[in-house]
């Protein structure tokens, strides 16, 4: 039986604080007006009224329903807008869409996460996920790159995250200043320092597309069955319903059948890097 | 297979009792070769019957170019959609699977179908670019439509096909069962007079089996050689009656316009920071063929392609899609 809903009408959500993570990254803090929960590594189209909508993974904890954040970096017509935004106004949101992480996959397992720039919105919710249930978990390890570290994002929840017990953080900068003490170098050096039981191991890489490629070559060459690496990717999700189409790659719709997928599901998909 | 027959007069007059309670649609020759077209009173008697596809195909009676999708429903009087060719009933199947889907349906999608009954036409003859049967669909309706009609010199014989179809004939009285195996016999004879001209028409064109593999193998020479005619115009898409691809467009008050769009146009798949993997026209080109002959195929039970070969006649830059296959298939 098919529902009455309809699938294109957005709710609406107050954004009630804009967090500043960097330059060019701010964190969207809404409070939806109806009911809305997620699961991590699902996105929903957010819009500004009048302007347009876009695709975001939430950056908070899928376990946090009564408002939700959205991290997003300044990178095109509606994301400018966006930024030009104050608390107070109304934002719609439509979902949420897709498929996400399938963290009951991850139970009695090493989960290695390698994130670069505002790929860590995903990721941050999906490692709030991770802490909740860290008593059914090995170990999380956390690789994460970014260009400056002005550019590194959530520096508070990073300090958190290096107090708590089986969760471990390493961060690397391409360009590096007087003050930063961590490692400098594209983000896959650091899964050099990294020590994992890969056969034990499941592997997450969420981030820019060329990013996401050197990272899943690297764990391809560690050890990493194609299985075992789950990538969040990124197209231009318009409807976020499997109908527009343009979000295709090849025989998928990257809205409806990922956004996440293991490797071995797209790898011989074309553009998957594009 | 039951069969009713009317004769064409008091069939006309029964069309337009019909129009006090229906908006009706029907296929009626014009400067273009033949059209839907909105029918009045004075009308019913231009419809032509039998004569294979109109010009426009029959998803944009079910996909606007433009519309509100979140205004409200607007309850209109139902619908007769009147002489659809198979290809376009077939290709309405790929519609529903896309837009009546289970978990996300289009409710404005699904009212319009629930709204419209659907009386395809037996195509009796071919154009030059119908290709229907290569892709295994006959050029006569058996499933999908609520009828079929056929005009048999002046006898009007319809086939029932759904429930839906069964409902309305019911209530046309004039419509008579029809035992007569010398008119059923006529019937097939003209459908298969008609499957004898594909066939001809359409020798040593590749079939939908084989079609996927065909662009999968296919070398870049091939979409470069067929693309540099192209100029993006999108006419294939629109045309296309499985097309679908749409852009939401937003207005205030957080309302969404959904306007038809085409993976042939510039910046379909362009994101925010510009990356673009459909930036070169022959990519684009090309994603039109792997997205109906191998990607469709593999995700949906309906066809992508049904053979119309509307985006023949549409292109302006001359491309034959089945000039395409020919060279693929040597």
């Amino acid at each position: 039986m098919l529902n009455n809903k309809n699938i294109y009408k957005p709710i609406r959500a107050k954004l009630t604080d804009v967090i500043d993570e960097s330059s060019l990254i701010k964190t969207f803090v809404l409070v939806p007006e109806e009911e809305f929960s997620f699961k991590t590594g699902q996105f929903i189209e957010l819009s500004v009224d009048g302007i347009g909508e876009a695709p975001f993974t939430p950056s908070s904890s899928p376990l946090v329903t009564e408002k939700l954040e959205v991290t997003v970096m300044k990178t095109g017509y509606v994301t400018e807008y966006m930024h030009a935004l104050k608390p107070g106004v109304n934002m719609g949101i439509r979902g949420p869409f897709g498929r996400g992480y399938p963290v009951e996959k991850f139970y009695d397992k090493e989960v290695l996460i390698l994130g670069g720039g505002c790929g860590f919105a995903p990721i941050r919710s999906l490692l709030y996920n991770l802490k909740a249930i860290s008593d059914k978990l090995r170990k999380v390890t956390l690789c994460y790159g970014s260009k400056t570290p002005e550019d590194c994002i959530y520096k508070p929840y990073i300090s958190e995250l290096r107090q708590t017990p089986k969760f471990e953080v390493f961060r690397s900068v391409d360009n590096a200043d007087g003050n930063w003490n961590e490692r400098v170098g594209v983000v896959t050096i650091l899964l050099d320092d990294v020590k994992v039981d890969i056969k034990n191991s499941i592997a997450v890489v969420c981030g820019p597309p060329v990013m996401m490629k050197f990272g899943t070559k690297k764990l391809l060459e560690m050890g990493y069955p194609e299985h075992d690496i789950y990538l969040s990717m990124e197209k231009n999700m318009s409807c976020g319903l499997g109908k527009c189409g343009h979000c295709m790659m090849g025989e998928f719709f990257v809205c409806k059948d990922g956004p996440v997928f293991t490797y071995n599901e797209i790898k011989d998909q074309p553009d998957i890097w594009n | 297979m039951q069969y009713k027959s009317i004769n064409k007069e008091e069939w006309d007059k029964t069309l337009e009792q019909l129009l006090l309670s229906y908006t009706i649609f029907a296929s009626v020759s014009n400067a273009f070769g033949q059209d839907y077209e909105l029918i009045g009173p004075a009308d019913i008697a231009k419809i032509s019957y039998n004569k294979p596809k109109p010009a426009t195909s029959l998803k944009s009676f079910f996909l606007p170019v433009k519309e509100n999708v979140t205004s409200e429903r607007v309850d209109e009087k139902p619908r007769i959609i009147l002489g659809i060719p198979n290809c376009d009933i077939e290709g309405l199947c790929l519609l529903d699977e896309i837009y009546l889907d289970k978990e996300f349906n289009d409710i404005f999608y699904r009212k319009r179908r629930e709204d419209t009954l659907l009386i395809s036409s037996d195509c009796i003859g071919i154009q030059e670019h119908c290709h229907c049967l290569s892709y295994n669909i006959k050029p006569y309706s058996a499933k999908n439509a609520d009828l079929a009609v056929i005009n048999l010199d002046g006898t009007i014989v319809l086939r029932i096909i759904t429930g839906k179809g069964e409902d309305f004939i019911k209530n046309i009285p004039a419509a008579k069962s029809l035992e007569d195996k010398t008119i059923i016999s006529a019937i097939e004879k003209e459908q298969l007079a008609t499957e004898k001209l594909l066939a001809t028409s359409n020798k040593g064109l590749p079939d939908y089996k084989l079609t996927g593999k065909l662009v999968t193998e296919a070398k870049e020479e091939i979409w470069e050689k067929y693309s540099a005619r192209c100029v993006s115009c999108g006419a294939c898409t629109t045309i296309c009656p499985t097309c679908t691809c749409f852009l939401l467009i937003d207005k205030p008050g957080f309302e969404k316009i959904k306007q038809m769009d085409a993976c042939q146009y510039p910046g379909f798949e362009r994101v925010a920071g510009g990356k673009d993997a459909l930036h070169e026209l022959s990519n684009r080109f090309r994603n039109r063929y792997m997205c109906k002959y191998l990607w469709k195929p593999k995700k949906f039970k309906s066809l992508a392609c049904t053979g119309c070969g509307r985006c023949i006649e549409a292109c302006i830059g001359k491309i034959n899609k089945n000039e395409l296959f020919m060279e693929l298939a040597e």
